[in-house]
């Protein structure tokens, strides 16, 4: 990735503080989105997104190159994910109701013909590997490699996921009268 | 995908749709920007962080000099408990070597005990030289 050679050269160049400027819109989505595939909680989410940028900050210095730099921030991400996870420890479903309010108020999709509200929570229910890898893969047009690698899983345990998730959706949104050969 | 049935294509689109935009709210980056300039001004966490860091490493530093000498004295202590078993029945062992089917062999046997104190006192020494970096 061309931003992150960039960001590597300028931390070992000693400039940490400009590689931050870079890093953080370059990373923003991808952190946030790996939060919220954990979390399930845009609030949260973003707490924890915020909590991986203040460590990437303060161990930026540190950064030797020696793993690559985007394997590194979302290892960072996840392990804060999972503590904030182990924190809240919510006994109630942790679907988003922002998230939830924001889709429903937008609809069935005219074009489609799908209703974007039973396909949010057709996402929801699907097993949590599944729907993190779906949230990931879709957010922002990821190739099945680069999940891989935000998970922490083999690339075909990843595609294994996402196949799953697809005929799972397929079925669940069949049953809600949608069809899908 | 490519041979990917029209209503499979259409439900990749609307998942793109979906979550495709899918972002932190606005004026994030500003707010991580404000929040590292003010933990920069302060410094704070940065020293904690290297503070916390220093305790940690002389804490595991203090256990593995407390295990290396533990080691030691045990090692000295069954060294000893040793030679004061020998140095007591002596004269039984002496009997019963005398008497055992196989000869043994004084220098082996010296040469057997050399070797074992010198891996002690190696292991030792290793141990001392691996806690006092």
């Amino acid at each position: 990735m061309p931003a992150d050679d960039a960001i590597t050269e300028l931390i070992q160049a000693g400039r940490a503080e400009a590689a931050f400027e870079r890093l953080v819109p370059a990373y923003r989505r991808r952190v946030f989105g790996l939060a919220y595939s954990v979390l399930r909680d845009r609030g949260a989410a973003e707490d924890v997104a915020q909590e991986v940028f203040v460590k990437l900050w303060q161990a930026l210095p540190r950064y030797d190159g020696r793993a690559q730099l985007s394997t590194w921030i979302y290892a960072i991400t996840r392990n804060t994910a999972i503590s904030a996870t182990r924190r809240q420890r919510r006994s109630i479903s942790m679907s988003d109701p922002t998230v939830f309010e924001e889709v429903e108020s937008r609809g069935a999709a005219p074009e489609a013909g799908l209703d974007d509200a039973a396909l949010w929570r057709s996402v929801e229910a699907l097993p949590d590997k599944q729907r993190q890898a779906v949230t990931l893969y879709y957010q922002e047009e990821r190739t099945v490699e680069e999940v891989a690698g935000m998970m922490g899983l083999p690339v075909n345990t990843v595609k294994t996921h996402l196949h799953r998730a697809r005929a799972s959706l397929a079925a669940a949104l069949k049953t809600a009268g949608w069809e899908v050969a | 995908m490519n041979d990917m049935d029209p209503r499979q294509k259409e439900l990749e689109a609307q998942l793109r749709r979906l979550l495709g935009s899918f972002d932190a709210s606005a004026g994030f980056d500003k707010r991580v920007m404000q929040r590292v300039a003010t933990l920069a001004t302060t410094g704070a966490p940065r020293a904690d962080l290297r503070a916390q860091l220093e305790r940690r490493r002389e804490l595991v530093r203090w256990r593995l000099r407390r295990e290396a000498w533990m080691n030691g004295i045990t090692i000295l202590g069954l060294g000893a408990c040793a030679a004061a078993l020998l140095w007591r029945f002596a004269p039984e062992i002496q009997q019963l070597a005398a008497s055992a089917a196989w000869p043994v062999d004084r220098g082996l046997l010296a040469a057997g005990t050399l070797a074992a104190v010198g891996a002690a006192v190696w292991f030792l020494l290793k141990r001392m030289e691996t806690t006092s970096r």
